[in-house]
């Protein structure tokens, strides 16, 4: 039997060497595995008309977006004369996202600074000119008109805001 | 019979020609047996994708200065997140805690919206929120960080297999060091198969009298996990010894080495089964591999040998001996000192406990996920692209209805009614107010209750809660005022079919003339009726549409008065957009989708749009405000003292069936629903029940109060405190100030703002005559 096991192994080395010579690396298991398939939905997605009322909005992957050239979507210059804050740590990431063209992470880092400061107007505006510079508008709208209901007195941004919801 | 045939037919002579024939022709098939088995493994082999399940995220916590959490709370988190509490702080998953402060340093996380980087930090407490935070001299000001997600729940692939891969750049040497120096010393050396290693195992086994070594080396035991192949036939051992030669033929050792790594079976959870040393790591330890101690480390080189004979948490002295003599072998082998050796001997393991693991605790919650997930993916995918999924569940909020609701439901709960068909039920929807993220939800009073989830399919009526979508649809039209004067008088409708509708108030009360804004306070059936009758029941149905009930609504005139059923989580849709004066947003549990490897997918962003009036909404507020100043709220006034201004109302059923309250401050909406599941009477109103509960509950999470901004469309007037339709029994003698649009002002018979001087002896003669 022995003999018989040597021989099949033999036969085996035969066997591999004749029919491939590998050299390439076979990558690891572990990063073979390749991130962009099959896991989006079905193809029963309606267009991304961006209607308000489907209760979970989807939206494309990211993908290389450009900037709205229309001056009415300007965005305003984040200064910041104060020490850092949590949400003007986030807004300096929006202003970055967006030199980057990432507008989804721009979005994203709106959202989380609002999760801190919920009433802030700024916060609200700066989301609104994102999803407008996405050509989300009736997002564009629904935030700028929220904006609109926190900015109390702040009749600079009141009058930005009245910008851009002419401009959508 | 064709061996005779044969016989007969030949001569002696050609036997050896048969036997040439047989070698030639067993080596032909036993050629193409290894030709289909070394295609067999090299196309299994470069194809190999495990089926990885879903792993499902908690919101993270975020520290910043006023962050809401407090130290008990933050300590908590970083138990969960399997951080070890040190004297020093030498590396990321380790924390200290002095008398107000956690010092501690953070893994890392790659999230859907970028990579938040480990960091030493220092956190400051204030009671419940967080004074200051800041780093060390590399890091300076912090001013947000976030922490790890917990994770709280997977979906698995039918196989019950669960890894987490790793690449060999991520695997401590030790562990590397160690499982080569118990399961295969050659293993760098060999070609797939050891002889050497055979016949040493085979000459301790005959010196044992029994199986105390295994001649398997990695690759072979890599393939028989591959196959799952637990038939240990003579042919099969020679089919899996080939299969690792031309395993090895064809792949390099590293290759051979992280795939053993990651498919080892390790342990078994119910019906997960725990694979690879990464998995086995969280599983056994809630540590990530590379925080493992050699100790540690060993223990896990030991457990290939028998997951369950030496399964550390079921019989921990046996795998510390087999941990002994895991670093016995490294150490007699060179891979480490006498003195590593006798450090790493004198630990206790420190496993994870089992009330660690967030596995399975929220299924109320999970529920919800799956449905919103179901839009976008199907079950397959979930089960096996290894998909990580950030829900927007809040364990702080969760936390909290878990650990108080039972004893509140208890509390409020009349002996009298419950009994042994049943005991009094109870639902709770948490969501955040301005993004309609969901908090938290419990589906029964039970924690983690994983039964008929009511939260979500208890459609139940919802009574009074309706009332708002009353009030709000009549304050639009700009004929009403927070002042018109309704009527709380007996009436009776005619329905379709010569029948007729006489609505009572509770208590059979009759409060006659009174104010719009006191009739929702005081949730008085008679003046809605009255009020909705005037306005018409289908604009009332439209306001209900435009605040988020997706649900046909009957258009009867006992909608009115709340004859529509709703869910808890319908009920937390529509007062989520007054919550938000008049934005509404669609709830969500699911915030974002990425790959296993942080490669976003999908993200839920916050959606909004105005569907309400905004001075309409201001009018609406005063009088919700008002349910717990001076309404049918005010019970509970004290109870949340610091934390009022609130607003909500409360929701009581025909006979009692339903108990509700629907309220919210600045951060969170909270609806709770109590009631039987056989609908019997409970005894309670939504003021003696739900509202108690839900007062519970916000205390405990430090609900915010609303905030009240004066709004340029709005201005207060003062009007009489008699409500009143007649101009002479006008009677400004003691009046109260309401908030008007500017396009409605109150009546004359009640409009106290005319200050002259006659209107005022006027006022006083009559109020001397009474």
């Amino acid at each position: 039997m022995i003999t018989r096991v040597s021989l099949l192994l033999s036969l085996s080395l035969l066997s591999a060497c004749a029919s491939y010579s590998t050299g390439r690396g076979i990558p690891a298991p572990v990063e073979s595995r390749d991130n962009s398939t099959s896991v989006i939905a079905p193809p029963s997605a309606q267009p991304s008309g961006g209607t308000i009322n489907t209760p979970i909005q989807r939206r494309e992957l990211p993908s290389t977006q450009t900037i709205d050239p229309r001056p009415g979507t300007a965005l305003p210059p984040t200064t910041n004369e104060q020490p850092a804050t949590a949400s003007s740590t986030l807004l300096q990431g929006v202003d970055a996202a967006i030199a980057q063209g990432d507008l989804e992470r721009a979005a994203a880092l709106c959202e989380r600074a609002l999760r801190i400061s919920p009433r802030d107007a700024l916060l609200w505006y700066r989301l609104a000119s994102v999803r407008a510079q996405q050509g989300r508008l009736n997002e564009a709208e629904g935030f700028a008109q929220r904006a609109l209901s926190f900015s109390n007195a702040d009749r600079a941004l009141e009058a930005q805001i009245q910008a851009l919801l002419r401009s959508i | 019979m064709p061996k005779n045939k044969l016989k007969t037919a030949h001569t002696p002579r050609s036997k050896w020609w048969y036997f040439k024939r047989l070698v030639l022709t067993t080596g032909v098939i036993a050629l193409l047996w290894c030709v289909w088995i070394d295609f067999e493994i090299r196309r299994d082999f470069e194809a190999l994708q495990w089926a990885l399940p879903a792993r499902l995220y908690a919101r993270p916590v975020e520290l910043y200065v006023g962050a809401n959490i407090s130290q008990a709370q933050l300590e908590q988190t970083l138990k969960r997140l399997g951080y070890s509490e040190r004297q020093d702080i030498n590396g990321p998953g380790e924390y200290q805690i002095t008398a107000s402060r956690i010092r501690l340093w953070t893994r890392g996380f790659e999230f859907w919206d970028g990579t938040e980087p480990s960091v030493y930090l220092n956190v400051e407490f204030n009671g419940t929120s967080v004074r200051n935070l800041w780093g060390d001299q590399n890091t300076g000001d912090l001013a947000l960080v976030r922490l790890e997600p917990v994770e709280i729940a997977q979906i698995n692939p039918e196989t019950g297999e669960d890894r987490l891969p790793i690449s060999m750049s991520d695997v401590p040497q030790h562990l590397v060091d160690a499982i080569i120096s118990v399961e295969d010393q050659r293993f760098y050396s060999h070609y797939g198969v050891d002889p050497t290693g055979i016949a040493r195992a085979m000459l301790a086994n005959i010196r044992a009298g029994s199986i105390v070594q295994g001649g398997s080396t990695l690759t072979q035991q890599l393939i028989k996990n591959l196959y799952l192949d637990r038939r240990q036939t003579l042919r099969r051992k020679i089919e899996e010894a080939l299969m690792a030669v031309m395993l090895e033929l064809h792949f390099s050792k590293e290759t051979i080495l992280t795939a053993y790594l990651n498919e080892i079976f390790l342990g078994q959870q119910g019906n997960r089964a725990i694979h690879g040393f990464a998995l086995a790591s969280e599983y056994y330890f809630s540590r990530p591999l590379k925080e493992l101690s050699l100790s540690e480390l060993a223990m896990l080189a030991g457990l290939p040998r028998g997951a369950s004979y030496y399964n550390p948490l079921r019989y921990p002295e046996r795998a510390t001996a087999r941990r002994d003599i895991v670093l016995q072998r490294m150490q007699s082998q060179g891979f480490i000192s006498e003195e590593q050796q006798r450090e790493a001997q004198s630990q206790n393991l420190r496993l994870a406990t089992r009330t660690l693991s967030q596995h399975g605790r929220y299924p109320a919650f999970m529920e919800l996920v799956r449905e919103d997930l179901a839009r976008d993916y199907d079950g397959e995918a979930l089960r096996t692209e290894g998909l990580r999924i950030f829900t927007t569940l809040d364990l702080r909020v969760q936390d909290v209805v878990d650990d108080k609701l039972e004893n509140a439901v208890k509390s409020v709960e009349r002996a009298a009614a419950s009994g042994d068909d049943g005991q009094l039920e109870a639902a709770v929807v948490i969501t955040d107010a301005i993004s309609g993220e969901v908090r938290a939800i419990a589906g029964g009073r039970q924690r983690g209750y994983a039964g008929f989830n009511r939260a979500l399919n208890a459609n139940r009526q919802i009574g009074s809660l309706v009332k708002p979508a009353v009030y709000l649809a009549a304050l639009e039209t700009g004929d009403y005022s927070l002042a018109s004067v309704l009527s709380d008088n007996p009436i009776t409708i005619s329905l379709p079919g010569n029948q007729e509708w006489s609505p009572k108030n509770y208590g059979d009360k009759l409060y006659g003339d009174v104010y719009l804004f006191d009739a929702l306070e005081r949730s008085m059936n008679l003046a809605t009726v009255d009020l909705g009758m005037k306005i018409g029941v289908d604009k009332v149905a439209q306001m209900l549409k435009r605040l988020g009930v997706e649900k046909d609504i009957p258009l009867y005139p006992s909608l009115l008065l709340g004859a529509i059923d709703m869910a808890p989580i319908d009920v937390a849709q529509m007062y989520q957009t007054l919550a938000s004066n008049g934005f509404y947003s669609p709830l969500r549990a699911v915030e974002a989708v990425t790959t296993g490897q942080g490669a976003r997918l999908e993200r839920y962003g916050i959606a909004t749009e105005q569907v309400a009036d905004a001075n309409s909404m201001y009018l609406l507020e005063y009088a919700l405000q008002g349910v717990f100043r001076r309404g049918t709220a005010e019970t509970m006034a004290a109870r949340l003292g610091a934390h009022l201004p609130l607003a909500g109302k409360t929701g009581t059923t025909n006979d009692l069936r339903d108990s509700w309250f629907a309220g919210y401050g600045d951060d969170l909406v909270g609806v709770v629903w109590l009631g039987y599941d056989d609908n019997r009477d409970t005894g309670l109103t939504g003021a003696s029940g739900a509202l108690r509960v839900w007062a519970e509950l916000m205390d405990s999470l430090e609900i915010r109060s609303r905030e009240n901004f004066e709004r340029s469309g709005i201005e207060w007037k003062k009007v009489s405190i008699d409500a009143t339709t007649q101009v002479r029994q006008r009677n400004c003698s003691s009046t109260l100030s309401l908030p008007f649009a500017q396009n409605r002002f109150a009546d004359t018979a009640v409009d106290c703002e005319d200050e002259s001087l006659f209107q005022n002896i006027i006022d006083r003669v009559r109020g001397l005559g009474r």
